[in-house]
């Protein structure tokens, strides 16, 4: 349980860097373009190369490799898995086959590459998100979704998702170890009803959480909505700095597209 | 010095209070704080101090009985109004602080309030000053230590500037360095700020050394009320109440009763206990030293 808490926690982009002193709303608003470019370009190369980079950069600003590759397990499970399907059910031009027994699997040259772009978007799109958490605190990230003006309920509720993760992982945490010191998972049987009562127990104490948290809030004025701070004004420097990046991406979005040929 | 000084900040007459099921949490009780009063609820657990403190600031509604507030009663007071004179502040402090940082969630009661980001920027710097968590402004929540939690929660409420503060349990869970800083802090607003504090507590130890007046609470009505010497004097309704004597003042029953050492009153603190110790023993058998108590 001590991974899930490591893999939720946010200490690193309460650190002090380069990246860390950006406005929010510049890299909310850089991860999207890049993000955007990831996603709809054909060529694995700006997939890869922003995938490189930025976990080239996650590893400079000294994050350390076994989180790293923590966060990328599971996109990079997807991602194999995608990558695999598609290279053997797609496509016509036969690239290698397998016997297993009387099947043959038969890769196809047009689906391995299908699969291989679809891996490196993945693998691109999740490396963006990930190096924007790890260098923007999540209540930085809130304000600049409220500048941008994304629904205040949808701010509030993540705002409030956030906050009480970890109290609930730390419940869970202990529920689960008491549970685990009375041997509640030995065997398939028991294990299945001590997960199911872990779940309950949970979800009841987040009921409750909820209903604490509601009555403090209202005695600090709560009437239906949570006034945040505001950020301060974009510097011209920033709004120069955003532009030249969201130039550049395009630029080299539209270069390896070959559009500009 | 506050000019209400000496007049009830709250009043209790004949309040009753039943959950669902028919428990009857709180049983027809009378009780009342003055201005500037430091005032503690002692009692066992599941005895209603939750209840009460909980009934004080109308997050319960009595079955029976008035609440006043300054004289007023507070049906009388829209919410928000109320929440601005007197502030609760949770036993846990999880279940109090949401807000992603510790300035967020400090801040979130003057927005509340309509206030100008000057406003609420000076009133967040003040209570943050106010428990010594200036440093941790920036801080994310769930990164901060327990105690640090209990004083933001307390800085929360205090942004509001209430002039009668409840509390549930604020020492509970601290170490012992904790409990006593928290319970300085305290004495501190309640002197210095004049801050009307009741807290529901089990520290029985540091009570005699900070509050004005204690309420023993059993079973939903108070058992006994008065001055901490008053209240710890009384040895049956103290442990009627499933409570206990001060160490200290336990450690003096015994050689009084066992030993018959000639104690005069039970000591409640350990300047008290230090001056009977100190009479009793022969002056030539004492060497003096510079050294302070702490206490």
């Amino acid at each position: 349980m001590k991974h899930g808490f490591e893999s939720f926690s946010d200490v690193f982009a309460f650190r002090d860097n380069r990246f860390s002193r950006i406005d929010p709303r510049l890299k909310l608003g850089g991860t999207i373009v890049a993000m955007l470019a990831v996603l709809l370009s054909d060529s694995i190369i700006l997939p890869s190369g922003s995938f490189m980079i930025c976990t080239g950069m996650m590893l400079w600003l000294k994050i350390p490799c076994r989180l790293v590759l923590a966060k990328f397990a599971f996109p990079l499970l997807m991602a194999g898995m995608i990558g695999l399907l598609k290279t053997f059910l797609s496509g016509e031009n036969v690239l290698f086959a397998i016997q297993i027994g009387t099947w043959q699997l038969t890769a196809a040259r047009e689906g391995a590459a299908e699969g291989i772009l679809i891996a490196s978007r993945v693998l691109g799109a999740v490396s963006l998100m990930l190096l924007f958490s790890m260098v923007t605190p999540m209540h930085k990230i809130l304000l600049a979704l409220r500048w941008a003006r994304v629904p205040q309920t949808w701010v509030e509720t993540a705002m409030l998702m956030y906050r009480y993760i970890f109290v609930l992982i730390d419940q869970t945490e202990n529920v689960f170890s008491s549970q685990r010191m009375r041997l509640g998972y030995l065997g398939m049987r028991r294990s299945l009803a001590s997960l199911g009562a872990l779940a309950g127990r949970v979800i009841e104490r987040s009921l409750n959480q909820a209903s604490r948290t509601h009555q403090a809030m209202s005695t600090r004025g709560y009437n239906g909505t949570i006034p945040v701070g505001k950020l301060p004004p974009l510097a011209s420097r920033d709004v120069l700095a955003f532009t030249f990046f969201f130039i550049t991406v395009t630029f080299a979005f539209l270069w390896l597209e070959g559009y500009l040929l | 010095m506050n000019k209400q000084a000496g007049k009830k900040a709250i009043e209790l007459k004949g309040v009753s209070f039943c959950y669902q099921g028919g428990n009857r949490a709180i049983d027809l009780v009378d009780f009342h704080v003055a201005n500037g009063e430091f005032a503690a609820v002692l009692a066992p657990n599941g005895s209603g101090k939750t209840t009460l403190l909980k009934l004080l600031v109308k997050l319960l509604i009595p079955h029976e009985g008035e609440i006043y507030l300054n004289g007023t009663d507070i049906d009388e007071f829209s919410k928000n109004d109320l929440f601005q004179r007197i502030g609760l502040v949770l036993q846990n402090p999880n279940d109090q602080l949401f807000a992603a940082t510790v300035e967020e969630d400090v801040a979130f009661g003057p927005r509340n309030l309509g206030l100008t980001d000057n406003e609420v920027e000076e009133r967040v710097d003040r209570a943050l000053h106010y428990v010594g968590a200036e440093k941790l402004r920036e801080r994310a929540i769930h990164q901060l230590s327990f105690g640090e939690q209990k004083r933001v929660s307390l800085a929360g409420v205090l942004a509001m500037h209430p002039s009668v503060l409840v509390l549930d349990e604020p020492t509970a869970g601290l170490d012992p360095s904790g409990e006593a800083r928290m319970l300085r802090l305290l004495h501190r607003l309640n002197k210095d700020h004049d801050i009307t504090i009741v807290m529901a507590t089990h520290s029985v130890d540091m009570l005699p050394l900070f509050v004005d007046r204690i309420y023993v609470l059993k079973n939903g009505f108070v058992l006994k009320e008065g001055a901490p010497q008053v209240v710890f004097n009384d040895r049956e309704s103290v442990d009627s109440a499933s409570l206990r004597l001060p160490y200290i003042s336990q450690f003096f029953d015994e050689l009084k009763i066992h030993d018959g050492v000639p104690v005069n009153g039970l000591p409640l603190t350990i300047r008290e206990a230090r001056l009977i110790i100190m009479e009793l023993i022969p002056p030539e058998c004492i060497t003096r030293t510079s050294r302070k108590s702490r206490f």
